[in-house]
């Protein structure tokens, strides 16, 4: 069952003096339990999609539809509660609230919809714990890392348990062994029927995606199997890294 | 890593909070506004303590304002009792009125010792005529020069005058029409007077100096009244009215009481205005050249002075009001826009356009209510002290005290309501590209 229907979607902005094209005519369906990576050069529309689909941005022409229901019909509070119910959104620049500590930060989906205190805390202790942070919790943004930024916003994506996950590249900070433990996750997540988006630069976690979407200049260029679409770029690559995808497809398989 | 957070199927989803998890999340946003806002004014100490300063200044002065009012109002209601409601008040001024006929008033010949005989002569409602004047005096006891009372008011007047006011005899006896008719030295004193010289002794027969030159001997004391506008009533000396025109100056004006018959206080106005003109030989064109005032003359005065000083406590209120309440919207305009980032997180993380009003709602409120409370403390302690240092009297009023807050709250959510609507109708996308 398709739980994410693009239809036509046409994203502009307007600055005035020039309208820049984020997003023209996106044709995309994305069904329930897929786990699709999104590639594409710096500019080429990813985030504005992610924003799309996360329920945060309208496009500017096109129909989106969120699990059968047209989003532009749904109102301020009900794509609210859509954001905080069904989605975990894991921002390209983290957007962590800068006064709060880890542990606040993850919390705050939960204020939303009416956890008490007591479980708040517990629960965000877990998901901090499970990105690897269980030491940091009282550290504010300004006291972390960056990779542990990074962390921490995947916990608070995932701290409310959404069903449709979506990450802005969220491994660009993060060295390579953690970087693959949290891709790790993500798959486990996926093994468990949730629906996964992946904005990633690394053809190496692209190629480990059953799916895969390239964007060109606001366009789908590529759609299809994770390790042909990442491989979309092999002559580039160099035959070393093409021979590193394919071994990480062996490894999905394998699972 | 664990998984223990995960252990729930996590693709089963309720698409609707239900009733009673929506109660719950109304009170978790709640305390997390209150929190927020407590955050938000703690680390702004100086811009808050600024307009929490203003807010509490303005609803000091017209804290300050009102009570001294309700003071006023509640003493005078007081005061107005000890003058009968069938007295009529024969005077040159007419009473209660501002300062537009001054002249007019001021032009008038006084009320003399001949109006008086007038009215004695020929009016036939009065059940008493009392004519009465005073001035403030010195007065001791001879040769004791170190026990001296100042500004002791002096009264000089007849035997009527007990029927006419609301004095009572202590001691001894009043002055009497004999006293009047000889200017004998006879005075009658207030307890003031009568605790300060004799406290110890027998006032009556005793011997005091009125005035650098008068002399007069006790020979009765009148019993306690207590404060009114803040002044003794009690500071008082009575003495015959020729014997005081003698020592004072027989120039003086008059205020004749005169006391109707009950029920019958229009006829006897009636009739001493007739009497008057005629002894006055007023033409028909003329004006009276005189005024009867009754106690309610003097009420309609008071309401009207009141009516001058609510006037300026809401004008002061209004601007006090604007003053404070730009203060928040400017604090609130400013925390909107060092939040901005912060509102585009909690938008997208799923806060209501309700949740983010509610915050910054919260922080106005509190930032108003704040300064209203202290300004209430400061209005209260202002009052006290214009009730111990002046003879304004000031009373707190509940009712003012609740509506200070209750008004200040409510002056910051109408002030905070457009900057809060700002904050909430933010585009969650611009406002986490915020810079
Ligand atoms: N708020 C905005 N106003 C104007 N132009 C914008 C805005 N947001 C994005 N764009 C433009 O839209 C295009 C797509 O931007 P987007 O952020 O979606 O790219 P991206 O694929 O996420 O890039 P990156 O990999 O660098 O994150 C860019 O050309 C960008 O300049
Ligand atoms: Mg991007």
């Amino acid at each position: 069952m398709a739980l994410i229907e693009l239809e036509h979607i046409v994203k502009t902005y307007d600055l005035g003096l020039s309208k820049v094209p984020a997003l023209r005519d996106i044709h995309l369906q994305i069904d329930r339990g897929e786990f699709v990576a999104i590639v594409g050069q710096s500019g080429s529309g990813k985030s504005t999609l992610m924003n799309i689909i996360g329920c945060l941005d309208v496009p500017t022409a096109g129909r989106y539809r969120l699990s059968g229901r047209d989003v532009s019909e749904l109102s301020d509070d009900e794509l609210a509660d859509v954001r905080n119910l069904e989605i975990g959104f894991v921002f390209q620049s983290f957007q962590l609230m800068p006064r709060a500590s880890a542990l606040e930060n993850v919390e705050l989906p939960l204020i939303y919809r009416g956890v008490s205190k007591k479980e708040r805390r517990a629960r965000a202790q877990g998901a901090l714990d499970l990105v690897g942070l269980a030491d940091r919790m009282t550290h504010k943004p300004a006291e972390l890392s960056g990779g542990q930024r990074q962390r921490v916003a995947i916990a608070r994506a995932l701290v409310t348990q959404p069903s449709l996950l979506l990450a802005d590249e969220p491994t660009g900070n993060l060295d390579s062994k953690t970087g693959e433990e949290i891709v790790g996750l993500f798959h486990d997540l996926h093994g468990r029927k949730n629906t996964i988006v992946l904005v990633t630069h690394e053809p190496k976690l692209a190629a480990r995606c059953p799916r895969a979407v390239r964007l060109v200049d606001g366009l789908v260029i590529a759609d299809g199997p994770g390790v042909k679409v990442a491989m979309g770029n092999a002559e580039a690559l160099g035959a070393e890294a093409v021979a590193q995808l394919l071994a990480a497809q062996a490894a999905t398989v394998q699972r | 890593m664990t998984e223990s957070a995960l252990s729930i199927p996590l693709a089963m989803k309720p698409r609707d909070l239900g009733f009673f998890r929506k109660v719950l999340r109304f009170f978790a946003e709640l305390r997390e506004a209150i929190v927020q806002a407590a955050i938000s004014i703690a680390s702004h100490k100086l811009r808050a303590a600024l307009t929490i300063t203003g807010i509490s200044i303005g609803i000091m002065t017209v804290i300050t304002i009102f009570m001294v009012e309700s003071g006023m109002q509640a003493s005078f209601a007081r005061q107005l009792n000890s003058l009968g409601p069938n007295t009529l008040y024969v005077h040159k001024w007419k009473w209660g009125v501002g300062g537009n006929d001054w002249w007019k008033y001021k032009n008038r010949p006084v009320v003399t010792q001949l109006d008086w005989r007038a009215l004695q002569k020929n009016a036939t409602w009065p059940v008493a005529i009392a004519p009465s004047t005073n001035t403030t005096a010195v007065v001791g006891i001879p040769g004791q020069g170190d026990k001296d009372l100042k500004s002791v008011n002096v009264v000089g007047t007849t035997e009527a005058f007990l029927d006419a006011g609301s004095w009572q005899l202590k001691r001894g006896r009043f002055i009497s029409d004999l006293d009047h008719e000889l200017g004998t030295d006879a005075c009658v004193i207030g307890a003031d007077l009568e605790d300060a010289f004799f406290k110890n002794g027998d006032p009556l027969g005793q011997a005091l100096k009125v005035g650098p030159m008068a002399r007069c001997t006790v020979v009765g004391t009148l019993m306690r009244k207590g404060n009114a506008f803040g002044q003794s009533q009690d500071l008082r000396l009575v003495m015959p009215l020729s014997s005081f025109l003698r020592s004072f100056g027989s120039k003086r004006g008059l205020v004749i009481a005169v006391v109707a018959p009950a029920g019958k206080v229009m006829e006897t106005e009636d009739e001493i205005i007739s009497v008057l003109r005629n002894s006055r030989r007023l033409g028909p064109e003329q004006e009276d050249t005189f005024s009867v005032n009754r106690q309610d003359k003097i009420l309609q005065g008071f309401n009207q002075m009141m009516m001058a000083t609510n006037v300026v406590g809401i004008l002061v209120g209004i601007i006090t009001a604007i003053v404070a309440g730009i203060g928040i919207m400017n604090i609130l305009l400013v925390s909107v826009k060092e939040r901005t980032r912060e509102i585009g997180i909690r938008r997208a993380l799923g806060a209501r356009r309700m949740t983010i009003l509610m915050q910054f709602l919260c922080e106005a409120i509190m930032v108003a209510a704040v300064g209203g409370a202290l300004g209430i403390a400061l209005g209260a302690g202002g009052a006290a002290l214009i009730d111990i240092l002046s003879p304004m009297p000031a009373a707190i009023d509940p009712r003012v005290v609740v509506g200070g807050v209750v008004g200040s709250a409510v002056l910051g959510a109408i002030f905070g309501l457009w900057p809060a609507l700002t904050a909430a109708f933010l585009h969650p996308i611009e406002a986490l590209r915020y810079e």
